[in-house]
């Protein structure tokens, strides 16, 4: 095990090397640049800021100065908001996307978790359908529908919670976020539950217990749950690391100075520093929320050998 | 089971009986019923307002966005400000003279100006400040702006250093400006965000990190207390200001909100009290339910369409230009999508003081304005078969504006059978292909720098850096070069009315509509007016006792 | 066997109701514009966001042109059902080829073809889309290849776990002595039984695909205007939610109705291709 752990650490670090060179060639391919303006720029201006930010030096030359930087933890100042660091966007954005990505998802999990094996286990009857159909809705709805609506009940006609902002420590500011943000979620959870759950019930080893009489409670605690739980794992992580960059919708809509709404606006700004910092922290994200995934296969399905 | 077979029908029942509630009532709690407003200050001073967009950056020399301009006039003060109603009026100078040429204006500040930190404001603070903006190495794109002042191009172009700038301290207290002609709208110019003084201590010592609210100096009436990017901007009163007494608010957070509904539901929610637009679709709804909280007032700026003069099937082509501009029933479509804003006929918006130009086919009844259109869109060279095929250019910017230009193409295709394909494109690919001058029809809104012609006028000056274009008239040019040397203001006015009238014949542009500010502002808000420049400071803003939303 | 498929499908009284109601949409969308006096893209401005006339000239309303929204929504069917099906197909051959290589060779090819996956994850989308923008200019196909470049990486890695998992058991031990190796015993005993799951989540990408291109539409980077896909018409309509409801519902229900037909088909699907034969 601990063989592995080491292997795939040091794996990880030509990979987020590969995504760093993707992602920077990648932006850099895009047309325009960060201070391209409606106004038209004076030629020297424009070559002062481009030589402050180092963006007249041929592009390797710019990548290798980023990759220095970025082996010191630096991940340089953001172009679109002068004055202002990347490390700086991205320490005040992560908290925030930690705080309602996690609620949502340990409510996602809760409830579609519970939606979905309990679904499975009365398949065909009434429950089963009526949860499956509000399945649908997280999957169907679009966020960008579902969470104004939620404003509009709770905050807009009701009063009981506000429309948004984000102040640290506030459950009230975090719920209506993590509630809109879980919905999705819990709905992909309750049908990947309830699929994974049908296929081990009619699995052999299942019937087999049936057979020896086990009570089914027990059945299901002690013999279903755990293979059932492999596709929810390979889903939750990339959904961990996808969670945690913030989800742009939930952070226009509720006005939360999260992460994702960054790196879509760094992007169509073409914010360099921005865009990369985001794309190396997700990948570095997706890298560990991955290898955690793995190591959780291996522990729930003993079967799985992770050679 | 025959509930859950039909989740569909149950799930668009439910949606649609509670929907249709909504759309009939007004939701509950934001009612005007609801809201009783006192006659005396409240006494907690708390203003929630909003921004389209996270500004670029506090500097004042890097404050050529909106965000960034409006909460810099809580912040800063210059040497001439606006009041309540937009006017100029005296600053952190207390008074000024202009010698006889107009070329060398003399202001004289005020003794008890002073920095949040206690240090005197002074005419050096002024000096750094200015040359601090046309410095190539600060990078900033105002530094047009300051083309008035002596040297000012010579040092943006990086000919001369930022030292020979036509702007000295005589003493602490007095400042001397030396422009190139005259430029009888320098006192509007000076009240602008970019030509704040700036503490040049802090500058010095933090570098680009010295608008952080930790080291932030600044001389007006609000100080910074917080700054959340992407989130909000706090400010609270600053005692050191030299009218602190005059100021009532004591806390003014802007929000930073780019999505229009976000704005207008929080609103609703009685969270912010003061928002910076709304959308366009939802007009009618707010109007018929908050009433005078709506407002919506002129604005200096203009929607417009530029041809590619560089490019088929504009260049030298007057007819087909023409046609464009004629095609296009102006009344009933700003009418009918944009019913808060004014059909612009002219390149200039209506400003106090100038005669707005009226081309002459404004009088043609529109059966007979069709006719003339088809008959130039024929001369052109285009018929039924052979249509005009050609895109029209705009950037991204959500469900309003690509609705509009549909209609203008639509428009267009129904009078004279030209095929306009309205294609969007991201905003950094558009300007970049702008730049390239390889679009033929392009969005062009241009909003004032400041209350003068000039501003809108310079757009097709030829080789002027907005001139996207490549629009060139050497009429249109001589009159512009004598209005820059015109003394006399309204002489001034008539030769930028002539130009205007040139660049009308000759169908420079396709004028659409012009702006109005866009806002939503509860009844207990007070201390401001609508203006043509859209600037409302917190400074002169106060809050009335009041109970409910 | 797919005989047998066929005849389990239909079985299902859900999986029949679902499948009419598709067909019925898929129907719909073909035969409404061509048959209504309305055009897609000609304004009326007299009419601006009518809501619905249930008798009269707009069934279903007028949008914010004043185009009439039953046509609007009919074309958006069609190009949403399009781009669903395209995008998920190319995501579901792609991936499901990838995970089970990867899960079934392990070792090196595993780690690699995984970390493949990992990094293609990371690569910031909307540049990525930017890109592919200038290169191939804003058609359909472009969204159909962007969508698709992205979706097929969920269904590799489901695949490439169950794959782990699958490689384990006394079948495949069997099949494998009788002599079936590498690409054989992939595509014969692998992927049938990877064919459940897989169903189940090619049913879950359809509607995440659509959603796809509506949050595309919502940046401004999904179909060109005056086309309009069920995903964009939802965009515009949920920013008019207070005063022109029918401008989010109608398109909202024709989206609904597709996404819970489609997981209806996928669950009767999953049902029927059980080779184990389990009702």
């Amino acid at each position: 095990m601990t063989r592995y752990l080491l292997r795939r650490l040091l794996v990880a670090v030509p990979t987020l090397l590969l995504i760093t060179t993707l992602g920077f060639a990648l932006l850099h391919a895009a047309p325009g640049g960060p201070f391209d303006a409606d106004k038209r720029m004076l030629p020297a201006i424009q070559q002062a800021i481009e030589a402050r930010y180092h963006l007249h030096e041929p592009l390797w030359r710019q990548y290798l100065r980023y990759l220095g930087q970025l082996a010191h933890g630096d991940l340089g100042p953001s172009f679109q908001y002068r004055g202002t660091s990347v490390n700086q966007i991205i320490a005040q954005g992560l908290p925030v996307d930690a705080a309602v990505g996690l609620s949502a998802l340990a409510l996602a999990l809760l409830a579609g978790g519970g939606i979905g094996v309990t679904a499975a286990l009365r398949e065909g009857g009434a429950w089963d359908h009526a949860a499956m159909a509000l399945a649908a809705v997280g999957i169907s709805v679009p966020l960008f529908v579902l969470a104004p609506l939620l404003v509009l009940i709770f905050a807009v006609t009701l009063h009981w919670l506000p429309a948004g902002d984000w102040v640290a420590g506030s459950p009230s500011h975090l719920l209506l976020p993590a509630l809109a943000l879980a919905l999705p979620y819990a709905g992909y959870i309750a049908r990947l539950m309830r699929g994974s759950t049908l296929e081990v019930l009619n699995s052999p080893f299942i019937r087999t217990a049936q057979a020896k009489g086990l009570p089914s409670h027990h059945i299901l605690w002690h013999h279903a749950l755990r293979p059932a739980l492999t596709p929810l794992v390979s889903y939750l992580g990339p959904a961990f690391a996808g969670v945690l960059t913030g989800s742009i919708v939930v952070e226009s809509i509720f006005g939360l100075p999260g992460i994702g709404r960054f790196f879509i606006t760094a992007a169509l700004n073409r914010d360099y520093t921005l865009v990369m910092g985001i794309t190396v922290l997700y990948g570095t994200l997706i890298i560990l929320c991955n290898l955690l995934a793995d190591l959780c296969y291996a522990w729930i399905d003993p079967r799985v050998r992770l050679a | 089971m025959s509930i859950a077979a039909r989740p569909v029908a149950l799930a668009a029942a439910l949606a649609l009986g509670w929907l249709g509630g909504c759309s009939g009532a007004p939701p509950d709690g934001s009612a005007p019923a609801a809201l009783q407003v006192g006659s005396s200050p409240a006494n907690d001073q708390q203003l929630a307002r909003t921004l389209d967009d996270e500004p670029r950056s506090l500097d004042p020399a890097l404050a050529t966005d909106q965000p960034a301009a409006r909460v810099l006039d809580d912040l800063f003060e210059g040497l001439t400000t606006v009041d309540v109603g937009g006017r100029i009026v005296p600053g952190v100078a207390a008074a000024w003279q202009q010698s006889a040429d107009g070329l060398t204006w003399t202001f004289h500040l005020r003794g008890d100006a002073r920095w949040s930190n206690g240090a005197p404001v002074t005419a050096q603070d002024f000096v750094y400040a200015w040359q601090r903006v046309v410095d190539p190495h600060t990078g900033s794109q105002a530094a047009q702006n300051l083309s008035p002042i002596r040297n000012a191009p010579q040092i943006a172009s990086g000919e001369a250093p930022a030292q020979t700038l036509g702007v000295e301290a005589l003493d602490a207290r007095t400042l001397r400006v030396h422009l190139v002609g005259p430029t009888p709208y320098l006192l509007e110019l000076v009240s602008q965000p970019y030509l704040y003084p700036v503490y040049a201590p802090t500058v010095q010592a933090y570098g680009d990190a010295w608008t952080r609210p930790a080291h932030l100096v600044c001389n007006g009436p609000f100080e910074l207390a917080e700054r959340i990017i992407g989130n909000r901007i706090t400010l609270v009163r600053n005692p050191r200001y030299r009218d602190a007494a005059q100021v009532r608010l004591q806390r003014v957070v802007y929000y930073v909100l780019p999505d229009r509904n976000v704005q207008v539901q929080r609103y609703l929610a009685g969270e912010l009290q003061w928002t910076d637009s709304f959308a366009a679709n939802e007009y009618a709804y707010l109007k018929g339910h908050l009433g005078r909280q709506v407002v919506n007032a002129p604005y200096l700026g203009i929607y417009k369409l530029d041809f590619n003069f560089d490019l088929p099937p504009f260049r030298d082509n007057w007819p087909l230009r023409e046609a464009l501009v004629l095609a296009i029933d102006r009344e009933p479509l700003v009418h009918a999508m944009r019913p808060f804003y004014q059909p612009a006929y002219t390149l200039m918006p209506p400003l106090p003081g100038y005669t707005q130009p009226q081309p002459a086919w404004t009088h043609l009844s529109t059966a007979a304005r069709h006719a003339l259109a088809r008959e130039l869109y024929h001369r052109a060279g285009y018929s039924d078969a052979y249509p005009l095929r050609v895109d029209l250019d705009t950037s991204v910017q959500g469900a309003d504006e690509r609705h509009f230009y549909e209609a203008v193409a639509a428009s267009w295709r129904s009078i004279l059978g030209a095929r306009v394909q309205v294609d969007e494109r991201e905003f950094k690919v558009l300007i970049q292909d702008r730049e390239l001058h390889k679009l033929p029809l392009v969005h062009g809104a241009w909003l004032g720098d400041y209350a003068d012609p000039y501003t809108f006028l310079q757009l097709y000056y030829r080789g002027s850096g907005n001139n996207n274009g490549d629009y060139a008239n050497a009429a249109f040019d001589a009159l512009l070069d004598r209005a820059a040397q015109e003394h006399d203001p309204a002489r001034r006015y008539q030769l930028f009315e002539q130009a205007e009238t040139a660049l009308n014949a000759d169908a420079a542009y396709v004028p659409l509509f012009y702006y109005s500010s866009r806002h939503l502002v509860k009844p207990f808000v007070r201390g401001w007016q609508s203006n043509v420049m859209d600037r409302n400071l917190s400074r002169y803003m106060v809050v009335l006792e009041h109970q409910g939303y | 066997m797919s005989s047998q498929v066929l005849a389990r499908l239909r079985a299902q009284r859900l999986t029949r109701i679902a499948a009419a109601v598709l067909a019925a949409i898929v129907l719909a969308s073909l035969l409404v514009p061509w048959l209504s006096p309305y055009d897609s893209y000609t304004p009326d401005f007299a009419l601006l966001s009518h809501p619905p006339m249930l008798a009269g000239a707009h069934v279903l309303g007028t949008d914010p042109l004043g185009r009439d929204l039953l046509v609007r929504v009919m074309w958006g069917c069609r190009i949403s059902l399009a781009i669903g099906v395209v995008a998920t197909l190319m995501s579901v051959l792609i991936g499901v080829s990838w995970g089970a290589i990867a899960g079934y060779a392990g070792g090196t090819t595993d780690q690699l073809m995984m970390r493949v996956v990992d990094v293609l994850y990371s690569v910031p989308f909307v540049p990525f889309v930017i890109v592919l923008t200038v290169l191939f200019g804003r058609g359909l196909w472009l969204i159909f290849l962007a969508i698709g470049a992205v979706s097929w990486l969920d269904i590799a890695r489901i695949v490439r776990g169950q794959t782990l998992s699958l490689k384990q058991r006394e079948f495949i031990e069997a099949a494998r002595i009788a002599g079936v190796h590498g690409i054989g015993m992939i595509r014969r005993h692998i992927v049938p039984n990877l064919l459940g799951i897989v169903a189940v989540y090619a049913t879950l990408t359809i509607p995440a695909v659509i959603l796809f291109e509506a949050l595309l539409s919502f940046l401004g980077m999904g179909v060109q205007s005056p086309m309009a896909s069920l995903g964009s018409l939802v965009a515009d309509g949920a920013s008019d939610m207070q005063s022109h409801p029918h401008l989010l519902i109608v398109p909202a229900a024709f989206l609904t109705a597709i996404i819970y037909a489609f997981n209806y088909l996928g669950d009767g699907l999953r049902k029927a291709l059980d080779p184990r034969g389990q009702p």
